[in-house]
């Protein structure tokens, strides 16, 4: 189902997620624009690869990160003094997590416990029914007592937050579920 | 502004196309998915790569959920256990609290002798016709092997086991579960992916559960020995139900040893592991193992038990590949290259040092 770029695109710049959001933290002042950043280096990267695939899709994922944060502040009209970062990525490189830390055996299935741990209760409980039970969207809706729009919700809560969990979380961060923060959202319905 | 407009960022929106991205895959989740909706997320995708990116992000992290299966093998109820349920084994070793007292005994003498070559096969508990699709049915079907005999077995789920000698396993298939009671020796266990039914071998004391993953299961006494060559399993204590006692989770190259209330688990090359189940080919592999050990691995597969004479014999280091069920040529070869000398009297063989 997945072309080639889709999985090289898993399997070499995702798991550098941890690593260049911590990157992008360093170098750019405004922490409410590193999601926008990360995603804008992600498409990036998509791009120039799916033209040629870097060899070194780790190196190029962060030079890429850099080009983009050297755009931005030449776009922008008044240059903040604080927002030019050290761009120099060679000091993050060092401490980062290798693809076979992240997706190896136990470390990988345990961090995978990890992230389900730290997902919201009932959120919790519609991806155990959906992913491990196997139950249907409507099947967890009526164990639940809930409503199947309520449940589509859900799996589309936890798979945010799951993901931001098996990418992007750093091992020093707190293990406790994140509150309800993405109800905001659902008012956008793509149809 | 103009000439950059279409790259020009807008703040959050990165936030709203992931979760509109998140949404695509919680409809696709639902299961009714048409070509229309197909080509709605094409022409989605289309519009913008950064719509593809976030989408591929979720997929991947929610696809890498699958694997919570493994976590959930053998978890009796339903719903998500507790939080913390899993406990990752701190260092080397993992302390089990607790574990059912009362412990069955198997004993080899009520094995019967007469079986040299094959196995013996029972077919037992067939509680009429129906067999194990019935909802309640189950069918219990017994295995055992003669000592010096080893023995493949392909199961009814598409899973294979082996026996190892003088072994005896009761494999047990409902529509829930495939469980295996392991009550004597060895076998080794290449599992097939199933993961509505865990596979799970009980040893009486212990239960070792499996998602689709090679490993072995060995008693000997009291001792309990699990080696895992491929995927992960998880060893827990059996106790009334899901308790709070932490489960040890046992990936590939692991090799865990319960003695008593203690479970050590090492973690050991995976050609290290393997070595320790190439009794399926016949052969026993030791390296620097002591004539002791040697001697008890031997006696496994053989009637004519070979016997340590004194300690310093008993603590003589070997290594080396040999036939299991040759110990004749075994004691040749320690006479020739080691200070041993060998008694041969009836059905023991005497190893002394000399």
């Amino acid at each position: 189902m997945h072309s080639a770029l889709d999985r090289w695109f898993i399997d070499e710049i995702l798991v550098h997620e941890a690593a260049l959001v911590r990157y992008l933290e360093r170098c750019w002042s405004r922490r409410d624009e590193i999601h926008d950043l990360r995603q804008e280096v992600y498409v990036r990267v998509y791009e120039a690869a799916g033209k040629a695939l870097p060899t070194q899709p780790k190196s190029f994922l962060f030079a890429s990160a850099r080009h983009m944060m050297t755009d931005r502040l030449r776009r922008s009209r008044v240059v903040s003094i604080e927002s030019m970062g050290d761009f120099e990525p060679s000091h993050v490189l060092v401490d980062d997590v290798s693809p076979e830390r992240w997706c190896g055996g136990r470390q990988g299935l345990m961090r995978l416990a990890d992230a389900f741990d730290r997902l919201p209760d009932r959120c919790r409980e519609v991806v155990w029914l959906r992913r491990v039970e196997e139950r249907s969207q409507k099947e967890v809706a009526v164990r639940m007592g809930i409503s199947e729009k309520t449940v589509e919700k859900h799996i589309a809560k936890g798979m945010r937050l799951l993901a931001d969990y098996l990418y992007g979380l750093r091992d020093d961060a707190p293990a406790q579920p994140v509150a309800e923060a993405n109800e905001r959202d659902e008012r956008h319905r793509v149809d | 502004m103009n000439a950059t407009a279409s790259t020009e960022p807008v703040p959050g929106r990165s936030q709203e196309i992931e979760q509109c991205a998140a949404e695509w895959l919680a409809r696709l989740d639902r299961g009714v998915w048409s070509d229309i909706d197909d080509q709605a997320l094409q022409t989605w995708f289309g519009t913008d790569t950064a719509h593809r990116v976030a989408f591929l992000r979720l997929q991947a992290a929610w696809r890498e959920s699958d694997r919570l299966q493994a976590l959930a093998a053998g978890l009796r109820d339903s719903g998500p256990p507790p939080r913390g349920y899993w406990l990752s084994p701190a260092g080397e070793r993992v302390m089990l609290t607790r574990r059912n007292p009362p412990q069955r005994a198997h004993r080899r003498t009520g094995v019967p002798k007469f079986a040299m070559t094959t196995l013996l096969l029972i077919v037992g508990a067939l509680a009429g016709g129906a067999g194990w699709r019935n909802y309640t049915r189950v069918d219990s079907t017994r295995y055992q092997t003669a000592l010096g005999a080893t023995q493949n077995l392909p199961l009814a789920d598409g899973s294979e086991a082996t026996l190892s000698s003088d072994s005896r396993i009761e494999v047990r298939l409902s529509r829930h579960q495939r469980k295996i009671a392991l009550q004597q020796g060895e076998a080794f266990f290449s599992v097939a992916k199933d993961p509505g039914r865990p596979f799970v071998v009980d040893t009486g004391t212990h239960q070792v559960v499996a998602v689709g993953t090679r490993f072995a299961v060995r008693r000997d006494g009291a001792d309990l020995r699990v080696v895992v060559t491929e995927g992960t399993v998880r060893l827990e204590p059996n106790g009334n139900g899901r308790s709070a006692q932490p489960a040890a989770l046992l990936p590939a190259g692991s090799i865990a040893l319960v003695r008593g209330d203690a479970v050590l688990v090492r973690h050991v090359a995976l050609q290290d592991a393997e070595r320790l189940l190439d009794w399926r080919q016949g052969l026993l592999a030791f390296r620097n193992t002591t004539l002791a050990e040697v001697a008890a691995e031997f006696n496994r597969y053989n009637a004519r038990k070979l016997v340590i004479g004194d300690p310093a014999a008993g603590n003589l280091r070997i290594g080396g590949s040999f036939r299991a069920d040759n110990a004749t040529a075994f004691v040749r070869l320690l006479e020739q290259g080691f200070p041993v000398h060998a008694d041969e009297s009836g059905d023991r063989i005497v190893l002394r040092s000399r």
